[in-house]
């Protein structure tokens, strides 16, 4: 199951010596299988929401809870895949990929096993044996993206992981997640700035407001699937969510 | 290596031996302060004879070994725990950067007095010579890790021992490397220099032996035994190892 809950989450940071309030009580809930994302205006604190989440942060307020468990440290049931996809530069893909199981004593035919299913989903098979510096940005997140669904997490946790591609390899994952959404009906939560990426990709996006963030409004996007980046029906939702956070990058 | 560039380099030795041998042959310094080339290829052929360069060499490398593998891992250990643990930086890492800034050298005299004249001494010398190199190039390697690749392995279920040995170790290779070598460079130099202070077996023995016998000849000739083993070990061991390190980990 995936079932998040954030309650009251409340985070400070230090700057110039005095507390700054970056996240003013964020409650959300998250059933399982849903695939939400963020959107709101840099330096907002959607990022740092995501990492209280995978528990590399610990909140000032609040907790969160994983199928009404509360969490208290970092966990295999919640993976998140970085915005620089934070591989391995010593290992080569499939080791990468295996990595999470290799820790968890996981045999190696095993893991052999589950890491080529998940290679083989992101068409990567044939890189098994490629270093990160032999491919390219978009391959480097198609690795990132494998490494933590061997995981089989109740949660993906994901923070921009599409901002530095090129727009042609960022429209084609933009489809591809959506597929590897459906066939693996993780909980999905997706950080990012890009509007247009939030609606082909959500079931439901999230505005977030200036710091000190809070919900500022959210949107149902029932639209069928896969949602390609030239299907105008989706431009409507685009401009309803720019609408509301316009207003909020101004500040 | 292009040939142009080989053949320059040959060209540049052949020149000094040239020279060289011109020099002797115009008897300006008598001949026990001033070999000839060939006296020099004699002595080596010499030792080559008779064994005793191989065993020289072989005591030297033997010493140079085990010192520079004590401080391989103790300077691992201590450099992980350095930038780990705050307060072990705090506290030893200050005392680590005073004890680099003592020449190997200066360690001979405590090593007579603890050790005398053993194996044990001289590899204590390379050992306490070599370790803070390989220390500080730790430290310094595992504070320059990426955050994200820590924040990953945990996120992945890494234990804090997991990750030393997963990440950290394998992340700041490209520094560790440099401190090997830098180790080295220390301990090479440390084990001659003891070897001369204790005068016991190994190369450095030889060449005060050389000095004792009023053998200039030897004395040139095991100089050049210690270039050629160093120039083998930084140009072709350490510059391979470099050369993949450097590809693999994307900084070249």
């Amino acid at each position: 199951m995936g079932k998040l809950e954030s309650k009251n989450i409340e985070k400070y940071f230090t700057h110039d010596g005095k507390p700054l309030k970056t996240l003013d009580g964020i409650d959300l809930n998250v059933e399982d299988g849903e695939f939400v994302c963020i959107v709101g205006p840099s330096g907002c604190g959607k990022s740092t929401f995501l990492r209280i989440t995978a528990g590399l942060e610990k909140p000032d307020g609040g907790e969160i809870l994983l199928d009404n468990q509360p969490l208290t440290n970092t966990g295999p049931d919640r993976i998140m895949v970085f915005q620089e996809g934070a591989l391995f530069p010593w290992l080569n893909v499939e080791d990468n990929v295996e990595y999470g199981l290799k820790i968890a004593g996981i045999p190696k035919e095993k893991r052999n096993q589950i890491s080529h299913r998940y290679l083989d989903m992101m068409q990567l098979t044939q890189f098994a044996t490629s270093y990160t510096y032999q491919l390219s940005t978009g391959m480097k997140q198609r690795v990132a993206i494998a490494r933590a669904l061997v995981m089989e997490p109740d949660v993906l946790l994901m923070d921009e992981p599409f901002a530095a591609l090129d727009p042609q390899t960022r429209d084609l994952l933009l489809v591809e997640m959506q597929l590897i959404w459906q066939k693996t009906k993780k909980t999905i939560v997706f950080v990012t700035h890009n509007v247009a990426e939030a609606v082909m990709l959500g079931t439901r996006v999230l505005v977030f407001t200036h710091r000190p963030a809070t919900i500022k409004k959210e949107f149902k996007i029932d639209y069928k699937r896969p949602r390609t980046s030239e299907d105008e029906n989706l431009l409507p939702y685009q401009k309803k969510i720019l609408a509301e956070l316009r207003p909020e990058v101004k500040k | 290596m292009k040939s142009s560039t080989l053949a320059k380099k040959i060209g540049f030795y052949a020149m000094i031996i040239i020279v060289w041998q011109g020099l002797d042959s115009a008897d300006i310094w008598p001949d026990n302060i001033f070999p000839s080339p060939v006296d020099v290829v004699e002595d080596l052929a010499y030792g080559v004879s008779d064994g005793s360069l191989f065993f020289g060499i072989g005591t030297s490398l033997l010493r140079l070994i085990v010192g520079l593998s004590i401080a391989i891992a103790g300077g691992l250990v201590l450099g992980i725990f350095m930038a780990r643990v705050e307060t072990v930086n705090q506290t030893i890492g200050s005392l680590v950067l005073g004890l680099q800034s003592i020449p190997s050298i200066a360690w001979v005299p405590l090593a007579i007095l603890w050790f005398g004249l053993t194996d044990t001494g001289i590899i204590f010398v390379v050992a306490i010579g070599a370790i803070f190199a390989v220390t500080i190039n730790t430290y310094t390697g595992v504070k320059n890790i990426n955050p994200s690749y820590i924040e990953a392995a945990r996120n992945m279920g890494a234990k804090e021992g997991q990750l030393i040995t997963s990440i950290l170790i394998p992340a700041a290779f490209p520094f560790i490397m440099s401190g090997f070598k830098q180790g080295w460079a220390v301990a090479w130099r440390g084990v001659i220099g003891a070897e001369l202070l204790f005068s016991f077996l190994g190369l450095g023995f030889l060449l005060n032996v050389g000095r004792q016998l009023n053998d200039v000849s030897q004395v040139i000739a095991i100089m050049l035994v210690i270039m050629g083993i160093g120039i083998l070990a930084e140009g072709l061991v350490f510059k391979k190892i470099e050369d993949k390190v450097m590809t693999r980990w994307g900084l070249r």
